[in-house]
């Protein structure tokens, strides 16, 4: 199958690979490699293509460089999932570039890059973390013991099923995607998935591991806020002013938070929902391009 | 034997066949460990003994990219018990808090439960550190990579084990003895004594053996 087009989506000029405790990450990269570097993580479920537009939006000024996270898009499948394994994936990147470099995540692989500047301070110069700040507060009196259960049910499933089912057609992920995130486009997420799944002889696969989605320990929402104090580099704040699947938080519950973080600008794209950056890529690199030091 | 957990094998040992009729018994090593730490311990027991190796330690797998977290460890546990059915439970160290949490989620399973002190009890402490972050993953030494378990499970010792969260798995256990020999104990151990279903179990094992022996039905 011929790869789609999207408008403003441009092929990156170089592919690279990282290696962190023997996971192969996968990365894009556009712009001219001795530019200032610039790290971007996408969140769950998506890739690196999450970036296909609005990374050539900032190629003139830096060296993009948007990475699979392990178990997405084509860097390898772990054993396991963790939080501290994906931000020390992103570390293992940083000390790999050898010099300091913005970091840039979207939801997930937005509070993601931000514990990653937390911990390696010196690696990293400015933080553009869009809609990434976390998941509402648990329900006052919520019991770890079925989301525990649960887990350990979906680790007796998964000795099973090491697989994805296939779909009968490129469009028929397309269509599971959009029954999730009804604000992107078909046009969109067509040229997304076609580069985030693979076509076998019985059909399409996701190329994510089946295998995630199913952390679980003690962590707190609570504990995000009081996280942020740690945070070192100047944060860009970026949220879409629609009401989305994951996100945006309440106004209350978001500016508790980022009352944590010492050194933050805000800015709020209209008309844009969770993914800001593809409903807006223009807007989103305009705020950022103010923001960013050269 | 071979166990399957997801894409990891883990090697479950026989330590003893036991009699039939009699309940089994599953045994968890400390941080560090393997199944060879409980060659010493007075081990008497009526019914099949069976120890694990937790991934990254003894005879099981690595896990490739080092993202170790105690509820993984419970559903290495939770493989051993589709294995052998309903067990009581022997943890130490970091294998007391895996036994704790897989006694209060798999209470049909686990008929009683036993807690030991030993290497990776502690864990990073009750509550996250947020002034100084650290993070808790880093590359091993060269020095390191060659030995009986991966040098990345020392992450396992820097996850938070905050008493709040442990409280639900400990009132939901069946019945909970913890050793008490006057030694320091970490937040979540105490929580766990806290519970209506826990007591008190001598420093003495073999005595502390028996008293599980005698309520497990």
């Amino acid at each position: 199958m011929v790869e789609p087009n999207y408008p403003g989506a441009v092929a990156p000029e170089r592919e690279r690979t990282f290696e962190s405790v023997g996971v192969r990450l996968h990365a894009l990269e556009w712009g001219d490699p001795a530019a200032t570097p610039m790290v971007m993580c996408h969140g769950m479920w998506d890739h690196a293509r999450s970036f296909a537009v609005l990374a050539p939006l900032l190629a003139e000024r830096f060296c993009v460089i948007a990475l699979d996270a392990r178990g997405h898009g084509d860097s390898t499948w772990a054993a396991a999932y963790t939080w501290p394994a994906d931000v020390h994936d992103i570390v293992c990147v940083l000390r790999a570039l050898g010099r300091p470099a913005h970091l840039v995540g979207h939801s997930k692989g937005g509070g993601q890059a931000t514990d990653a500047a937390s911990v390696a301070p010196d690696r990293v110069r400015q933080v553009v973390n869009i809609d990434g700040f976390g998941p509402p507060p648990f329900p006052i009196g919520e019991s770890p013991l079925p989301p525990m259960r649960d887990f350990l049910d979906a680790r007796r499933r998964m000795t099973q099923r090491n697989a994805w089912r296939p779909y009968a057609s490129l469009d028929a992920l397309v269509e599971r995607r959009r029954h999730q995130n009804p604000r992107l486009s078909r046009e969109w997420l067509r040229y997304f998935i076609f580069h985030g799944a693979h076509e076998g002889h019985d059909g399409w696969r996701w190329k994510h591991d089946p295998h995630m989605g199913h952390g679980f320990g003690p962590w707190r929402p609570e504990w995000i806020g009081p996280g942020y104090a740690a945070l070192r580099a100047p944060m860009l704040a970026i949220v879409g002013s629609e009401n989305d699947t994951w996100g945006p938080l309440p106004e209350a519950v978001l500016a508790e938070r980022l009352a944590h973080v010492k050194r933050l600008e805000r800015c709020t794209i209209a008309g844009a929902g969770h993914f800001v950056h593809n409903e807006k890529p223009v807007e989103t690199a305009r705020a950022m391009l103010d923001f960013l030091e050269p | 034997m071979r166990l399957t957990h997801g894409r990891l094998t883990l090697e479950l040992h026989e330590i003893a066949a036991g009699r039939s009729g009699h309940q089994a018994l599953l045994l968890l090593h400390p941080l560090y460990g393997s199944s060879a730490y409980w060659s010493e311990a007075p081990v008497t027991w009526p019914g099949g003994v069976y120890a694990l190796d937790f991934s990254g330690h003894g005879c099981s797998d690595w896990l490739q990219g080092g993202a170790y977290y105690a509820e993984l460890l419970a559903a290495d546990a939770d493989a051993a018990l589709a294995h052998i059915g309903r067990a009581a439970v022997v943890g130490a160290g970091l294998g007391a808090y895996v036994a704790l949490l897989l006694a209060g989620s798999r209470a049909e399973l686990v008929t009683a439960t036993l807690l030991v002190p030993g290497a990776g009890l502690s864990g990073a402490g009750p509550a996250p550190e947020f002034t100084a972050p650290r993070l808790p993953i880093d590359h091993p030494l060269p020095h390191e990579s060659k030995g009986a378990h991966d040098p990345m499970v020392r992450v396992l010792d820097r996850e938070v084990r905050p008493p709040e969260y442990v409280e639900p798995f400990a009132r939901a256990a069946n019945r909970l003895l913890l050793i008490d020999d006057q030694g320091p104990r970490p937040p979540w151990w105490q929580a766990a004594r806290r519970s209506p279903r826990a007591e008190s179990a001598p420093a003495d094992l073999s005595v502390a053996w028996e008293r599980l022996a005698a309520i497990s039905p």
